[in-house]
């Protein structure tokens, strides 16, 4: 038998499908197969049937035509609720995600300095991890709440929205409180959401702080940096890259909630049977998904440093 | 033996005159010294130099104060439901209506955690969920390690194609796919091949197949996640590893085992724990594929009526929202706390090692 001859290269690349082999097979099974067949069907009528799917193009029932984007249509402009929820995600995506970039940064700045018990603090900063995915999370709350317990009644006391606008009409803003104190109560009132959903964040950004060479801290401090300009000047740019990790980790992980109100309808909708609808509803979904990470990565691009 | 080879040793003979030879220490300064020749000093520093010593002196003794008052507070938000949880478990239901009460019950009952584990069928489900998702998380660690290091490691064409699948696998939320998946489920028939054969497809669902077999091949619950984390973490190990395994005459995959794996211990264990809990809270998957399954996660979402039927005989027992918590609150604990053992075993190596685990480096 006549022995192949390879370079070293040549077979490494060859032992290199052999370790993604196994996962290939199980994409095109469970992933790219299903995820075309359902941009398929979300451009066609499909019914369930004994033994089978039917898929039937689509036709308009006031007009007799077939048109092949009536799920879409019917998705945005016949359904009561999709539009409105889909808004409704937004705008909270629109602002929780600013809040919770900055909180989990502050955190993890916090957590990474040496101080007495950090070892026990930060395994309480990621205790929300094992803990927030589940159905226990909506218990916790919920009780909290009918027990009148709800820690973030007790938490926004201390923020009161009143002495903010006091101050603010002492220093002379008239006017300026409303919106202010609105969004300063929303995040207040939701302070245990906000510590309880950021843990991943802070993990993330804690191993990107840690990823700041040493010299770079020596030399600020010979140059005698404040801890302000240190932060500016050499914190942020060393971290920019992993802001923009998180900020999509927020944003696809709030998006793919399954208890978020899109989710929700989606999850009706395909209980109901109209597959066909909810595959639409999914990719237009989707595509807004990509669209704001498509924004967000064209303005951070500018902004982000990478030390090479 | 080992004394008299220490006493040989030249290096700790040295090392021993030395101290000898150490000056004596300096006496102590009182504090008023000590403030004279900070003063003196400070008299030799430009103003900048001076304005920055007295601030960074300031900042030096305050932030210490608010940090410990942040870290507090927020810690203490952080643990306010568990302490609330473990507190509201143990109480009688006629302590909930006590406006006295805030966190010490009067009495201490077990009956709730008693009842909880009646209506969850507490040790059934266990058994179950351990063999299904346990087991299937532990599975995934095994197979999306193997990926991580084929993308991570080696050179091959269309290897840009196959990780941005990868990346795409992250970003798709997994309802869009459900219904095929669950099509392919329902009438299993890979490529059509029983269909050549002439036999018909198999149904799967309700079988553990639904779980185990994406979760063989590397396609479970967040399995593109936890390739990208893999891939990070192996392309950070040095090259030359690899090479000299290889001259030494290691295949590739005894190269996997034992050279690079050892060397991703930190990884492994954040795989690890997040795919245990991912799996342990699941439901989404579990009510999908599954006819009546009995995981943890989902009799805990089923808690309130699971206790209507079997503790509160059927809705006769009259129960109002404020004394259902106690129940709630036992469910939770008792379904939280294996998680949280092993969370707390793992711990120290947990939080200390995930800076080392890969993330960084996009």
């Amino acid at each position: 038998m006549k022995r192949i001859h390879m370079s070293y290269e040549k077979k490494k690349g060859l032992y290199g499908y052999g370790f993604v082999a196994l996962w290939f097979i199980g994409a095109l099974m469970f992933f790219i197969v299903p995820l075309l067949q359902s941009f398929y069907y979300s451009f066609h009528n499909v019914a369930p049937e004994v033994g089978e799917v039917s898929v039937t193009a689509l036709v308009d029932n006031l007009t007799g035509e077939k048109n092949i984007f009536l799920n879409y249509k019917t998705a945005f402009m016949t359904d009561p609720k999709f539009r409105q929820y889909l808004v409704e995600v937004l705008q909270d995506m629109a602002l929780s995600l600013p809040v919770v970039v900055v909180f989990s940064l502050f955190v993890a700045i916090i957590i990474n300095q040496k101080f007495r018990g950090r070892t026990f603090a930060r395994a309480v900063f990621f205790l929300p991890v094992i803990i927030a995915t589940g159905p226990v999370y909506a218990i916790i709350t919920g009780d909290l709440e009918t027990s009148g317990n709800s820690s973030a009644e007790q938490f926004s006391t201390m923020f009161e929205a009143d002495m903010v606008d006091q101050l603010l009409e002492f220093v002379g803003i008239y006017g300026f409180g409303d919106t202010f104190t609105e969004m300063l109560t929303t995040i207040t009132s939701d302070i245990l959401n906000l510590v309880w959903k950021c843990g991943i964040q802070i993990i993330i950004f804690l191993s990107a702080l840690q990823g700041i060479p040493p010299s770079a801290k020596e030399a600020a401090a010979i140059e005698g940096a404040t801890s302000w300009e240190f932060f500016w000047k050499i914190t942020l740019p060393y971290i920019s890259p992993m802001i923009v990790v998180n900020i999509v980790y927020t944003v696809i992980d709030s998006f793919t909630d399954p208890t978020n109100e899109v989710m929700g309808r989606l999850l009706e909708i395909q209980s109901e049977w109209r597959y066909g609808l909810s595959a639409a509803m999914a990719w237009s979904y989707f595509g807004i998904i990509l669209v704001v990470l498509g924004i967000i990565f064209a303005i951070m691009n500018k902004l982000v440093w990478y030390d090479d | 033996m080992a004394d008299t080879i220490a006493k040989k040793n030249p290096i700790s003979d040295f090392m021993a005159k030395r101290k000898a030879e150490k000056p004596p220490k300096e006496p102590k300064m009182s504090r008023k010294e000590k403030r004279e020749r900070f003063k003196k000093r400070m008299e030799c520093l430009t103003p900048a130099e001076q304005r920055y010593l007295r601030r960074k002196q300031f900042t030096d003794a305050v932030w210490p104060v608010v940090r410990a008052l942040i870290v507090f507070g927020l810690c203490f938000i952080i643990l306010y439901p568990l302490l609330y949880m473990i507190s509201a478990a143990f109480r009688p239901r006629a302590d909930m209506n006590d406006p006295t009460i805030m966190w010490i019950p009067k009495h201490v009952t077990m009956s709730n955690i008693k009842d909880a584990i009646v209506a969850m069928d507490f040790w059934k489900t266990l058994k179950t969920t351990l063999v299904l998702n346990i087991g299937c998380s532990l599975v995934q660690v095994v197979t999306t390690a193997i990926t991580g290091y084929g993308f991570a490691r080696y050179k091959f064409k269309g290897k840009n194609i196959l990780f941005f699948v990868v990346i795409m696998m992250i970003l798709v939320p997994p309802q869009i796919i459900l219904i095929p998946q669950y099509m392919f489920f329902r009438y299993f028939d890979p490529f059509g091949i029983l269909g050549l054969m002439g036999k018909e497809a198999i149904s799967f669902i309700d079988t553990g197949v639904t779980m185990y077999f994406p979760a063989l091949t590397a396609n479970g619950l967040r399995a593109g996640l936890f390739i990208y984390l893999f891939r990070q973490s192996f392309r950070g190990l040095p090259k030359e590893l690899e090479d000299a395994a290889a001259l030494d005459g290691c295949s590739p995959l005894t190269t996997f085992v034992r050279v690079m794996v050892p060397n991703a211990g930190a990884t492994f264990l954040t795989v690890f724990l997040f795919s245990i809990v991912w799996y342990w809270n699941d439901y989404y998957v579990s009510t999908s594929f599954f006819i009546d399954n009995q995981t943890i996660a989902l009799k805990l979402k089923n808690l309130d009526a699971n206790l209507t039927r079997l503790i509160f005989d059927g809705g006769n027992v009259q129960v109002n929202i404020r004394e259902l918590i106690v129940w709630m609150e036992a469910g939770c604990l008792i379904s939280i706390l294996p998680i949280l053992v092993l969370y707390i075993c793992l711990q120290k190596n947990f939080t200390e090692g995930i800076a080392r685990s890969g993330l960084t480096g996009m």
